[in-house]
């Protein structure tokens, strides 16, 4: 099947090494924390932080640094298929345990201790690219809430398919067999921080793949920056004195 | 949810007595509605409602299916409400489950007709293609995105949305060779047929706390509640299903009296909802 | 706009962003180059400079680990962060809700990444008497607050592991009856020298804690500690027969006027929060007398017409209050 066509367009219209378009909004579930809704193309992805708060079970608590829990779902209706199973299932607890390495690196635990932040994320639509979306979401919702943090994280996915490397893969392209390179990184400190793939790429083309991953996580992080700035400084025109 | 203190749930149960809650509100005004419909564009129909902070998403998916056996000639339609954690932290995990399956069953009973199929809100044989081979099978997910109480009235109104925005494909019918063998279809991608939900009803809650009943709760006031009975009505006033909720006995009186009231205040939620689910569509068409 | 969801008509979302045009116009030019967000590098002159609470040293740089305004006291900079929980210090008033009853102690929700601490010998007894805690005292510590209490109390310090020390020692300080509580943003709160307001034309009782929970309630005397225990006796006795009965006949109903100014109050505070702006005393009257002057509902209070308004009224009184400086 034709990925990409002759004239260089891919199935949805966009160019090899265009991003779909982000949308984001801070704010969207008014009893957490802290929460965000991020958006990549059809990719929906709502994320909500309760925290930093006195920690539920005892034996979990860490008397130097604060306890980071995440929890991933889709929703029934997400998927072009009914998905059956929302949650608990080996797809969604791997997504969970990798967002939660992913944002407790950059949280600053120690500063505090014997408390707990809950991350959830909840993905409305899946479009391909939804760790990406997830974690986006997910540092946004932590921004909003307050929690102190080394850097931003920021995230997104390219693939390989009809020998070009194409950034941002949809769910089509996702499952047309080729690899997919999922990064997130530290933008400011300039370190990768999340690397994931699957199937195979010989090693210069991975190079090559991974750099594509690496601009489109840059082009995210310029959005995200964007729209956390406006709101702080929104916030503060109308706190006043 | 931590709990009220006992001083504040006397302040908000006199406040009821005195027919001046805790926002303000009357004891049968409901909180403003807002309505969004098809945020979900893979479904069938999808649409989005806020009730004050509460915050719910409802689709409607059509896939091909089989009829069953004892009723050959209607299509089937399932409810399943799910409670993401992002509304609520204890709904992590299998903490939201009961919660969830409550609900699932509640709106079941409200909208879905009884074992025949009779009387239900969803006409099924409206859903039927060709009798005893094939058939629509609808599947109604919820979601719920943030809890402020009174989830069944909302969810009820989202259900009613995304019926209204659902496109059902059209379909024709292949003769098979045999009657036995399955029936082929061709499922047209353009041509939608939109669902009919003037039959469709609303679910109106009525909260008792003390003496008096209030409609639209939060969960502040859910929280001191003795029960609660939500009935579903349609736009002929008729009452599709009724649960009740909360360890509390209702003298039968006081139920029939619920019913009326409910009876009473659906007319103006019915009004009030479709006026909404229009404006939606309207906002949705005019977007490019 | 957090919270509530409403729908502005065109000519409302105009004179919403007017009014915020006009804030924007007369906030501090300096505050708008200060905001920062995370990892946002934050230009510090010296080495010799302090650095302060959301800042991190990463290399030669000094970033920001928050989103919010740089401020700079003499040597020291710091980020003061925007939404956030609640950043406690000693001497603040705060309100907090009982969650637990543990030995000698109560844990409270203030809104922090800890409970705080109530310890039972930081609290009146009853009789007023000013004596060791016993151990009678500790097995009565339900008769004095029990789970889900609303609380008023003051920081008195904090423990080693970082959880708050609370006192309630004043007679102004205990449990709160008869109103109700709101949770807003701990930065709407500004600290003051003055946090209990006692709003004589309302006949009601408003607690700002620092913390973000806001207490409005039927006014309640202070009672003096040197008076004789009889005045303290009747109040919970009819409370809790009250609550055993179930009954609406209790004799101290909160008059509906009252009630009425309590929701009114109510609703103009949790105006002031889906707007984002500060919460004052001052403020919160004026929209009182503003929604009274309008004749509006209660309810109607919470409707975009009037969230435009009070943000015109802001931005009004920012602006006079600018010039007269």
């Amino acid at each position: 099947m034709e990925y990409v066509n002759p004239e260089g367009l891919r199935l949805d219209g966009r160019r090899p090494m265009e991003m779909r378009q982000l949308r984001a909004e801070i704010g969207v579930v008014s009893r957490a924390d802290g929460s965000a809704a991020f958006e990549m193309g059809n990719t929906k992805v709502i994320a909500a932080v309760y925290g930093p708060r006195e920690v539920q079970n005892r034996s979990q608590q860490m008397n130097d640094q604060a306890l980071v829990r995440c929890e991933y779902s889709m929703a029934n209706f997400s998927t072009g298929d009914r998905r059956r199973k929302t949650k608990g299932d080996r797809r969604s607890t791997e997504i969970s345990l990798v967002i939660r390495q992913t944002m407790e690196a950059c949280i600053l635990t120690h500063l505090m201790p014997r408390s707990q932040i809950d991350i959830y994320v909840q993905v409305l639509q899946a479009d391909g690219g939804t760790r990406s979306a997830c974690i986006n979401a997910a540092t946004l919702a932590l921004a909003d809430a307050g929690i102190p943090m080394r850097d931003l994280v920021t995230s997104c996915s390219a693939g390989y398919l009809n020998s070009t490397p194409l950034l941002d893969l949809n769910y089509l392209e996702d499952s047309a067999g080729g690899a997919d390179v999922t990064v997130g990184i530290l933008p400011k400190m300039d370190k990768v921080t999340l690397l994931q793939m699957d199937a195979k790429l010989p090693m210069d083309i991975f190079e090559n793949v991974m750099q594509l991953a690496v601009e489109g996580c840059k082009a995210v992080e310029s959005y995200i920056r964007e729209i956390l700035l406006e709101n702080a400084k929104m916030l503060e025109i109308r706190r006043g004195a | 949810m931590v709990g009220l203190s006992v001083g504040e749930k006397n302040f908000i149960k006199h406040g009821i007595a005195q027919d001046l809650r805790n926002d303000g509100r009357k004891r049968l005004t409901y909180r403003p509605i807002y309505v969004e419909t098809g945020v979900i564009p893979q479904a069938n129909g999808s649409a989005r409602v806020k009730l004050g902070a509460t915050d719910v998403i409802a689709s409607v998916k059509a896939e091909l299916g089989r009829p069953s056996a004892s009723h050959p000639d209607q299509g089937k339609v399932s409810i399943y409400v799910e409670c993401s954690p992002t509304a609520e932290p204890s709904f992590e995990g299998r903490g939201g489950e009961e919660f969830s399956a409550e609900l699932s069953t509640a709106l079941e009973l409200c909208l879905l007709g009884g074992k025949s199929g009779a009387g239900a809100g969803i006409d099924p044989s409206s859903l039927s293609i060709k009798e005893g081979k094939v058939c629509w099978d609808l599947y109604v997910d919820c979601l719920v995105i943030s809890s402020d109480g009174n989830l069944l009235d909302a969810l009820g109104a989202a259900i009613k949305a995304a019926l209204s925005n659902t496109g059902i494909p059209r379909v024709q019918v292949r003769e098979a060779a045999s009657s036995d063998e399955q029936a082929d279809v061709d499922v047209s991608d353009e041509e939608f047929l939109q669902f009919d939900t003037n039959g469709v009803p609303v679910i109106v809650t009525l909260t008792k706390a003390g003496r008096h009943y209030i409609v639209d709760a939060t969960s502040e006031e859910e929280s001191l509640m003795s029960s609660a009975v939500s009935i579903s009505v349609n736009r002929q006033g008729i009452i599709c299903g009724l649960t009740k909720r909360g360890g509390a006995g209702l003298d039968p009186s006081v139920i029939l009296d619920m019913i009326s009231v409910a009876k009473h205040v659906s007319e103006q939620l019915i009004n009030k909802l479709d006026s909404e689910i229009e404006a939606a569509e309207r906002a949705n068409e005019e977007e490019p | 706009m957090r919270g509530i969801q409403l729908s502005f008509s065109n000519t409302q979302k105009l004179r919403l962003e007017k009014a915020l045009a006009q804030l924007e116009s007369i906030s501090s030019k300096v505050n708008s180059n200060a905001t920062v967000i995370v990892a946002d590098t934050i230009p510090v002159d010296e080495d010799a400079a302090l650095k302060g609470h959301g800042t991190l040293e990463m290399g030669k740089n000094v970033i920001a680990t928050v989103c919010g305004v740089v401020e700079r006291v003499n040597k020291l900079v710091y980020v003061r962060s925007l939404r956030a929980r609640y950043k406690p210090e000693i001497g603040d008033i705060i309100v907090g809700r009982v969650i637990e009853v543990a030995p000698k102690r109560w844990r409270l929700e203030i809104n922090f990444s800890q409970d705080a601490v109530l310890m039972l010998s930081s609290m009146n007894l009853p009789d007023g008497i000013q004596r060791r805690r016993t151990a009678v005292d500790e097995l009565n510590m339900r008769s004095i607050f029990v789970e889900s209490d609303v609380i008023c109390a003051e920081v008195r310090g904090f423990q080693h592991d970082g959880s708050l020390h609370l006192q309630a020692r004043s007679q102004k300080y205990g449990k709160l009856e008869r109103g109700k509580l709101l949770k807003i943003p701990p930065y709407l709160v500004k600290r003051r020298k003055q946090h209990f307001h006692h709003l004589d034309q309302y006949g009601v009782d408003l607690i700002f804690g620092c913390n973000g929970f806001i207490w409005v309630g039927e006014h309640v005397d202070v009672k003096d500690a040197m008076v004789e225990d009889q005045v303290n006796k009747p109040d919970p006795q009819n409370t809790n027969s009250a609550s055993l009965l179930g009954s609406s006949e209790e004799p101290t109903y909160t008059p509906l006027e009252t009630r009425q100014y309590i929701c009114r109050i109510a609703n103009a505070i949790t105006v002031f929060s889906a707007l984002s702006f500060m919460v004052n005393l001052e403020a919160v009257i004026e929209t009182v007398t503003l929604s009274l002057s309008l004749n509006l509902g209660v309810h109607e209070m919470l409707e975009a017409e009037f969230h435009v308004q009070v943000a015109e009224q802001e931005a009004e009184r920012r602006c006079t209050s600018s010039r007269r400086k």
